[in-house]
């Protein structure tokens, strides 16, 4: 344990975690959105966004593309991989009852994808190094990283757009229904198949998202996305599954939360207390942090 | 039978391998109110769910205005001008009452109209009108239940069926439900009511069918129904006293 | 109405066939040392590990994501009881082979893995529904993982522990155990099912509201089956540590261990007696011959399988091939 540190290192812990959180939360956008439409765990989010962090890679070595210039490509790409994912993987096993069985197509594309990666690319660490990747900047006083600021900044944006397609679009208030209540939502005539590729598509879009952030950020090898998963499934809990803005909110509080316990506590705790706070949230506010309970008639 | 708007042919409907309808045959003309009475778990659900497509028959035929709807999904029956409010409401809680209200209208056809459907719901409804910010789980029981039932008529519906709208209501508030029933009646709208509220339902239906433990009892018009004595002993007494 | 899971006769008779063979197959010259053998014995331990799974899963309807977690607190409570000679100690003086196969400390494994499926399951069962109990397991198994990582001296840390080995030089009798272990759990499933037990337990995955009206005590039920699930799995993972000594966080808390009996399950037909056997031998042949084949793209076949498995086999190999499996 260490006394109570000077508030500028409160601030940089503070800072540092927030920004590192906000990937972990534009990963639970997605699980969220999907989980909402389809009540399915999609275990290989991860893995998606490892490969996007590949791609982008790819694109930078490769064509000398600017890795976040490269979102205008890898954003329309996520949204059509989602589609044909959907389309081609989840399509028939979302109208199953037993729902085993779309986790278990999730399961099997995480290793597929994390596998293929090993394939092509190898099993090494990989990362993307440009000429700002070393360069700060300075946020209310406290010197950060630019790369992590801006894949802030990537996720309060990704973050945003699927809030305001959510509200403002008929076809988002769909998805919205259909994740409350997909009975319903067909007897207004929504079609499930649709909604689910819709939410597929944004998902996998924002993994690429997520990706481009990762690429910048940190070293990366095939494998990193399982634990990614886990990390948006608990910023998911905490902010409420189901709620898209709460998502993020909660990836940002996990974030905190490691950065936090690393320094007071020691590293080789985060994840289990990170893991803790998850499984409180879920047993005593499984609703999550942020739900405001409205009174019921 | 020349132009019936629904033609419910024999059907057949299981959970897995548990029967809950054994050849029901119905049929509702344009124009009229039907009800569709019987005891807790004799069916009634399971035959709206069928019609609405939401239950896939074993055996039998659902005909809508002589199209056969075998097949379809649910929101293509949706489509096709069936709009089922169901037991339970199935209202979007956590969104708001006009958020409701505009899903009602998501079919391509209809959505184009939203504004005058809108403007004409509210007029049925005033108190959705007050309420179009709020979120439709906040909202009482009779709202709630106005909500579902406004919802339905956004899509201009050919067919209307309404399962259990009374279901958990306070006495006041049923009788203005089935003065609605009876005011969406006069402006055309073909409606199948599903009531354990026999008397009432029976009173407002031009014609009636009983369902008894998956099969169909009895039919008739409604006074003809209200009037068999089998009915007031078997299902009135009851609930008259309540 | 309640659905019992009570093989056709004639499977039965394939069943009684096929272990009969696997028993007698020692007795082939040259088996004990061929990689069959070895095969064979993998193949028991997941079997054993879907069946576990199975019976939370499959028969009571909660989809556990941590039991890997009980398999690896099996695994280490055998290690530890033997390393540290924590029961027999001065008989262990006299015969060094004590703690092999002991059932005794096999037994301890199951026990504290159920004991953890008790802890957790009653706050999670009696709180989370369905997908969250799923996420919440998920959790557990982490937790555990960080907990034995950092658990010092006495779990050994990111090293884990190792067992005193090497008085054996034949897979012989970790075969007869696990087949053993495999046919055993298999019986007592199955007698479990037919007992009031196992009807209660598939009311409540059934129709919870209506088994609760029936008066039967679900929360109980179902952290009944999450130990059970638990005590076989713990099992398992003391059988392995019988088979690979060194115990390590990464090896035996890896989420392979859950994930590959799940698929496994689900490949042979969950909710299905005979389907968690059938599927551990079929699913893990494929993974073995795909790594024997093509070495560098075994896991990229492993994840098609999965994927193939599911979309042209969504209902397992039980319930598409089998006949009529499950009897009402
Ligand atoms: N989802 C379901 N699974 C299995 N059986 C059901 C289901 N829903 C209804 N049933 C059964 O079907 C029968 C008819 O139910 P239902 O159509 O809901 O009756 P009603 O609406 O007239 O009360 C009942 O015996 C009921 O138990
Ligand atoms: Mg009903």
């Amino acid at each position: 344990m260490q006394a109570i540190p000077p508030p500028e290192i409160l601030l940089q812990l503070s800072l540092n975690g927030a920004l590192g959180g906000a990937m972990y939360g534009v990963a639970a956008v997605g699980l969220s959105l999907i989980f909402g439409t389809m009540r399915l765990i999609f275990l290989a989010q991860g893995a998606m966004i490892i490969l996007a962090a590949y791609f982008v890679r790819a694109l930078f070595y490769g064509l000398g593309i600017d890795p976040f210039l490269s979102l205008l490509i890898v954003v329309p790409v996520g949204l059509g991989v989602g589609w044909l994912v959907y389309q081609g993987l989840f399509r028939r096993a979302a109208a199953e009852e037993d729902r085993n069985i779309s986790l278990l197509i999730a399961v099997g594309l995480m290793f597929l994808v994390q596998n293929l990666m090993t394939v092509v690319w190898g099993g090494n660490t990989a990362a993307v190094v440009t000429s700002y990747t070393a360069s700060g900047i300075e946020i209310l006083g406290v010197r950060t990283s630019f790369t992590r600021s801006m894949g802030f900044l990537i996720a309060l944006a990704g973050t945003g757009l699927v809030v305001l397609f959510l509200r403002k679009t008929l076809v988002g208030k769909a998805v919205r229904a259909a994740s409350e209540d997909m009975e319903a939502a067909t007897l207004m005539g929504i079609s499930p198949h649709r909604v689910n590729a819709i939410a597929f598509a944004i998902g996998i879009a924002l993994a690429g998202a997520a990706g481009v952030a990762v690429a910048t950020t940190f070293p990366f090898n095939p494998f990193a996305g399982f634990i990614f998963s886990l990390k948006a499934l608990v910023a998911l809990a905490l902010g409420g599954i189901g709620n898209v803005a709460g998502a993020l909110a909660g990836g940002i509080i996990l974030g905190l939360i490691e950065a936090y316990v690393q320094y007071f506590i020691s590293g080789g705790w985060t994840n289990a207390i990170a893991y803790g706070v998850f499984l409180a949230v879920l047993m005593f506010k499984p609703e999550g942090l942020f739900s405001r309970p409205y009174k019921k008639a | 039978m020349a132009n019936r708007l629904l033609d419910v042919k024999n059907l057949e409907v299981a959970y897995g391998d548990v029967g809950a309808l054994w050849g029901v045959s119905i049929h509702v003309d344009p124009g009229t109110i039907v009800a569709i009475v019987g005891a807790n778990g004799a069916g009634k659900t399971t035959l709206l769910k069928t019609i609405s497509g939401l239950l896939k028959p074993r055996r039998g035929e659902v005909l809508l205005a002589g199209v056969p709807l075998a097949g379809k999904a649910p929101e293509e029956i949706a489509g096709m001008g069936i709009a089922h409010v169901p037991e339970g409401r199935g209202l979007f809680r956590q969104m708001t009452v006009l958020e409701n209200l505009e899903l009602g209208a998501f079919q391509p056809k209809v959505r184009k109209h939203f504004k005058q459907s809108l403007e004409k719901a509210y007029v049925l409804f005033p108190r959705l009108k007050e309420r179009a910010g709020q979120k439709a789980g906040s909202l009482s029981g009779g709202e709630q239940q106005m909500l579902a039932i406004a919802r339905a008529t956004m899509s201009d519906p050919s067919l209307l069926i309404l399962d259990e709208p009374s279901l958990g209501l306070s006495p006041i508030v049923v009788q203005q439900m089935f003065a609605l029933i009876e005011t969406l009646h006069k402006q055309g709208v073909t409606i199948l009511l599903v009531e354990q509220n026999i008397h009432q339902a029976l009173k407002v239906a031009d014609y009636g069918f009983v369902l008894k433990t998956g099969e169909l009892a009895m039919q008739g018009t409604g006074a003809e129904l209200i009037a068999d004595p089998e009915i007031q002993k078997a299902y009135m007494g009851v609930l008259e006293v309540q | 109405m309640l659905k019992q899971a009570v093989p056709k006769q004639a499977w039965m008779w394939i069943a009684i066939a096929v272990v009969a063979a696997l028993a007698l197959l020692p007795l082939l010259p040259g088996a004990i040392d061929s990689y069959a053998f070895s095969f064979l014995f993998f193949v028991f331990i997941y079997a054993i590990m879907a069946q576990g799974w199975n019976l939370v899963a499959g028969f009571g309807g909660q989809i556990s994501l941590g039991n890997h977690a009980f398999f690896g607190l099996g695994a280490y409570t055998t290690a530890i009881l033997w390393s540290g000679n924590y029961l027999w100690g001065s008989l262990y003086d006299a015969y060094p082979r004590i703690y092999y196969f002991d059932p005794v400390t096999m037994v301890l494994g199951g026990l504290v893995a159920a004991v953890a499926a008790i802890i957790i399951g009653l706050p999670l069962l009696s709180k989370l529904r369905g997908d969250y109990f799923a996420l919440g397991t998920l959790g557990f198994g982490e937790i555990v993982k960080v907990m034995f990582i950092n658990g010092g001296d006495f779990t050994g840390g990111a090293f884990g522990v190792v067992a005193p080995a090497g008085t054996f030089d034949t897979l012989l009798p970790h075969y007869l155990v696990g087949l053993g272990l495999m046919v055993g759990v298999a019986l007592a499933i199955r007698l479990l099912m037919r007992s009031r037990y196992g009807l209660a337990l598939i009311a409540v995955r059934d129709d919870e509201m209506a088994a609760s009206a029936n008066g039967i005590d679900v929360l109980r039920v179902k952290v009944a089956a999450f130990a059970g699930s638990a005590f076989i799995a713990g099992i398992a993972g003391s059988l392995y540590t019988y088979y690979i000594f060194h115990v390590g966080p990464d090896s035996v808390f890896d989420l392979d261990w859950m994930l590959l009996p799940l698929m496994m399950t689900v490949v042979g037909g969950t909710g299905t007696l005979l389907g968690p056997i059938l599927g551990a031998f079929v699913m893990y042949a494929v993974f073995d011959l795909a790594r024997i084949v093509v070495p560098d793209y075994h896991p990229v076949i492993s994840g098609l399988t999965i994927i193939l498995a599911m979309l042209f086999l969504p209902k397992g190999l039980m319930r598409s091939f089998g006949g009529r499996v499950r009897v009402v």
